[in-house]
Formats: structure tokens, C-alpha cells, sequence
């Protein structure tokens, strides 16, 4: 087999503008889905390790019921299944108005949002019960405990591991060209399909991806140290 | 992965050695020497080429192969031979032709300029176009009514692209399959579903209320399908176009035609006066 190489592809015509506009959407719809999945996982994060049984069952029953079903069935589930339970009206309304997208960050967030809630409440768990009976005994409430001692200090313990989430919420945003979500993967193979030539198509995606991915966990990295506590979490270096 | 994939593929492919294109290639040849002809082809685009209830691999395509272009291979080569079918797919069809894996591409493969850079392709042997597939009483009628409108499409294909360039006004939804946009038709989320004219009425046929649906618009683009050979092999070509033009003057192809299209058919397609006039001209009639 002979393939011939013809890197120009992916600059000349329309290539250029498909790439920038995929990594547009790619951003947007990360972005979005990454605030619902932060917010998602630090309350039901939050949830599942306070005193009362009702709250951390409500918590439990997000995180394994939305953690345990494939992100491509939620793409279709809120693509295909939640618009029919709305009047034939909003039906309407809300495909003239970019459903796909919308359905397709839903998704990506309340998916991520259950895998993000574990790695919250793995850092809630890390932090010595003594911290919250302090801050109790200080005459703080559950809530203010939580809101104003437990939670910042877990969100300083998990960066390493709510990178590695984000970062993986940032390529799932691909499976979004199942719903017709012009992202990067899908204008990458629109690039292949105009030009035939798939490698050079495929190259150009995966060094994107690079790109964002490591430009990602060097900002988080940055996040880091900027917010550390000294004294509270021992770190090398 | 797929990326990744994409990376390890382009390493390789860049440090292997080139080897000479356009090379000549002589596949009666090699026919003659293994008695066998090699078809690509589909097995799941009915009815063109596909495997039927009973297991058997048949259709369209591969009737056309059978009873027009294998007795003319036979001729050619002064023996008898037998037909090998091999799956190929959209994105194989190409590779299977170039490293010599199959002979012929049988199936359902539209003739493009830009595919003619890298094959050479036979008489046309189907005609379709682009049309859409839309719900009975919809306002769509044909490609004018589509702006405003939100039109589902195959990602990647012709279609797709001829709506994004020349009819920006329609809000283009492109879907990985045809099932998804099918959904997305059925549920409301788009308006109209725009694919080749037969593969509407293939889903259609297939559909649960066949009645609920109407492919509707003159075609707005022009899909001629070919069978795919190794560029440059002007002897195999030339059998080959011998089979499909004794087809056309013979009436052979209208009967096969008929059989898979026509009223008692898979998917009655019932061929256009243009159509017929289209495919007689090739043949200089």
C-alpha cells in the first residue's frame, strides 16, 4: 500500500476555519459542562459524607445511577428522550436553538459530575474528623462547617485528581458528534471526508487534544500552588 | 485510542519505503492464472449487496457481476472462473483495490472526480441523487423549501456538503448513521432527512408505517454509481464495460433491474425515462 502525504490539507481551503471552530465548540461545551460538573460533584461530594442518611443516600443514588450508564446512552437521552416530555412548542423552540449542543453538555456534565463527586469525597474523607468536630465545637453549623473548613480544604486536596477528571471530561466532549455537535473530532473527519486524506485529518486532531490537555494540567498545576495552604498539605520540593 | 491510533499509523506509513505508484497492473493476469475474479463488496446495503435471511450473499450489485461482467471476464481469459466476494466498506474500498486484496469494487460506490484520481471506474450501472426523506403533508417538497428548515444528514457525505455550500440558510444537523437521523426525523428534532434518493426509499421500505413517509424533491445532486477498478489496467476496464454494455443492449440489466427494483421487489425504485436515457447514452444510444 502507498500513501502519499499532503500535509496542505489541513491549511489550505476551509481546513483552517473547521479546525478553529471545532476547537471553539470543544472549549465551549467543556467549559459549560465542566462548571455543571464541579458544582454537581461538590454537592453530592458534600452529600455523601454528612451525619444524616437521607442526604448521603440522595448523594449515593446520583453518583451510581448517572456513573454507571455509558456517556453515549446520556447523549441520547437527552437528545432523543427528555425534549418529547416537553410541549410540541418548546419542542420546537429548543431545536431552532442549538438542542444538540445543550443536550450534549447536559451529558458531559452530569456524567462528570458523578465521577467528580467521588474524587471530592475522597478528599472530604482524607481530611482528619477532628477538623470538622473542631469547627463544631466552635459553635459552626454542619453547613458552615462544611462550606466554611471542610470543602476548601478538599478542593485544595484533590487538584492532582480533578485534573486527571478534567482532562477527561475535555476528550469525552468527541462523543458529542453522535448528536451532530460540530466539535474538533467531528471537523476533523469532515476535514477527511472533504479531502481524503485521513491521516493527516487524525494527526492534526490528536495534537490538538495534546495541546489543550497539557495546556490544561499546566494551569491546574499552577492552581496548585497558588492556593496551597502552607503548613496544611506536605508537598515535595 | 482512535487518535493515538492515527499517530502510530502516520509513524509507520512515513518511514516505510514508498513504493513506485501507477504501477501497471495486469489483473486478467492474474485472473487467468487462479481461475478466480474477486469482488468487494457490501454486506449490509440492501439491495444492492447484502446477506439475506437465508445467509446467502446477494443483491443488485452482485447479480450485475454474476450474469453481466463474469461471462465477459471468462471470454477474456479463455477459461472458466469463479466469483470471490470479499466485505468491503467505505473507508476499505480503496486500500482492498490498491494492495491487490480484491479486483473489482462492486457495491454501492458513487463515480467522483476526486475518486477518479485513484481508481478507474466502469459504466455507470445505477443513477440516484439526493433527495429528501420527510413526514406525508410536510412543507418540504424538494431542495427550495429548505431554508429555515432543520435538515438531518449523513456526516461525511456529499449531500452534506452540497447543503452546508450552496443552502446555508437551512440548519444542517449531520448524524453519525442513518438510524440516528431517522430518529431524529421521526421525533421532530430536524425536518427533513437528506440522503441518495434510494437509500430513502430503502428506509422507507423498512420503516414500521411505510405510509407514514414520502421521499419527496428532484434530485439536487448527482450520485452515478460505478464499479471500482485498479487505475491504469485499460484490458480488465475494457472487459468489464464489454459485460455491462452487452447488459444494457441485451435488456439483461432491465430484468435484473426489475428483479430487485422493480413492484415485487426489495425496494421498488421505479426507473425515470431521464434515468434510462442517462444510462443508454454511455453506450452511445
Amino acid at each position: 500500500m502507498n500513501y502519499q502525504f499532503k500535509w496542505s490539507v489541513l491549511w489550505s481551503g476551509q481546513s483552517g476555519s473547521w479546525l478553529l471552530q471545532g476547537v471553539i465548540t470543544t472549549l465551549e461545551i467543556s467549559a459549560l459542562a465542566w462548571v455543571l460538573a464541579a458544582a454537581l460533584g461538590i454537592v453530592s461530594g458534600a452529600l455523601r459524607t454528612v451525619p444524616f442518611r437521607p442526604l448521603r443516600a440522595v448523594g449515593t443514588f446520583y453518583v451510581e445511577f448517572f456513573r454507571n450508564v455509558p456517556l453515549l446512552v446520556w447523549m441520547f437521552f437527552w437528545y432523543f428522550g427528555v425534549p418529547p416530555l416537553l410541549p410540541r412548542a418548546a419542542q420546537d423552540w429548543i431545536f431552532n436553538h442549538g438542542a444538540e449542543f445543550w443536550a450534549g453538555m447536559f451529558a458531559l456534565g452530569v456524567y462528570h459530575g458523578a465521577r467528580m463527586s467521588e474524587v471530592i469525597r475522597a478528599g472530604i474523607l482524607a481530611i482528619p474528623r477532628t477538623q470538622f468536630e473542631a469547627a463544631v465545637a466552635m459553635g459552626l453549623t454542619t453547613f458552615q462547617a462544611y462550606r466554611l473548613v471542610i470543602v476548601p480544604i478538599a478542593l485544595r486536596l484533590i487538584v492532582p485528581p480533578a485534573t486527571n477528571e478534567s482532562l477527561n471530561l475535555l476528550k469525552n466532549s468527541s462523543v458529542a458528534l453522535t448528536i451532530s455537535v460540530a466539535e474538533l473530532t467531528f471537523q476533523t473527519r469532515q476535514i477527511e471526508t472533504y479531502t481524503a486524506k485521513a491521516v493527516e485529518a487524525l494527526t492534526a486532531g490528536t495534537l490538538i487534544y495534546l495541546i489543550l490537555c497539557v495546556g490544561i494540567a499546566a494551569v491546574m498545576a499552577r492552581v496548585e500552588r497558588r492556593f496551597a495552604i502552607p503548613g496544611l498539605i506536605a508537598r515535595g520540593g | 485510542m482512535k487518535r493515538l491510533l492515527g499517530v502510530v499509523v502516520a509513524l509507520a506509513l512515513a518511514l516505510a519505503p514508498i513504493a513506485p505508484v501507477g504501477a501497471e497492473q495486469d489483473t486478467l493476469a492474474k485472473i487467468k492464472e487462479t481461475g478466480v475474479l474477486t469482488i468487494g463488496t457490501r454486506t449490509g446495503s440492501p439491495p444492492f449487496a447484502y446477506v439475506n435471511k437465508n445467509n446467502e450473499w446477494v443483491g443488485f450489485s452482485i447479480d450485475l457481476v454474476e450474469m453481466l461482467v463474469k461471462p465477459e471476464v471468462a471470454k477474456a481469459v479463455g477459461k472458466a472462473i469463479k466469483i470471490e466476494k470479499k466485505e468491503s466498506t467505505p473507508p476499505t474500498r480503496i486500500p482492498l483495490l490498491t494492495n491487490n486484496s480484491v479486483d473489482l469494487i462492486a457495491e454501492t460506490m458513487t463515480d467522483t472526480a476526486q475518486r477518479r484520481e485513484s481508481v478507474d471506474f466502469s459504466l455507470t450501472f445505477f443513477y440516484t441523487g439526493a433527495q429528501f426523506l420527510v413526514k406525508k403533508g410536510s412543507p418540504v417538497k424538494g431542495v427550495n423549501d429548505i431554508a429555515g428548515k432543520r435538515i438531518a444528514s449523513q456526516q461525511g457525505s456529499t449531500n452534506a456538503k452540497i447543503i452546508r455550500e450552496k443552502y446555508p440558510q437551512a440548519q444542517l444537523r449531520e448524524f453519525p448513521d442513518q438510524p440516528a437521523a431517522f430518529q431524529a426525523l421521526a421525533q421532530g428534532q430536524v425536518d427533513a432527512y437528506t440522503n441518495d434518493g434510494i437509500q430513502l426509499a430503502g428506509l422507507k421500505a423498512k420503516a414500521p408505517n411505510p405510509g407514514d413517509w414520502e421521499v419527496v424533491g428532484d434530485f439536487y445532486s448527482e450520485e452515478p454509481y460505478g464499479m471500482a477498478m485498479r487505475k491504469g489496467d485499460a484490458k480488465f476496464k475494457a472487459a468489464v464495460d464489454a459485460g455491462l454494455k452487452h447488459g444494457f443492449e441485451s435488456g439483461k440489466y432491465f430484468e435484473i433491474y426489475e428483479k430487485w427494483f422493480g413492484p415485487k421487489g426489495d425496494v421498488p425504485y421505479p426507473m425515470t425515462p431521464q434515468v434510462k436515457t442517462y444510462l443508454l447514452k454511455q453506450i452511445g444510444k
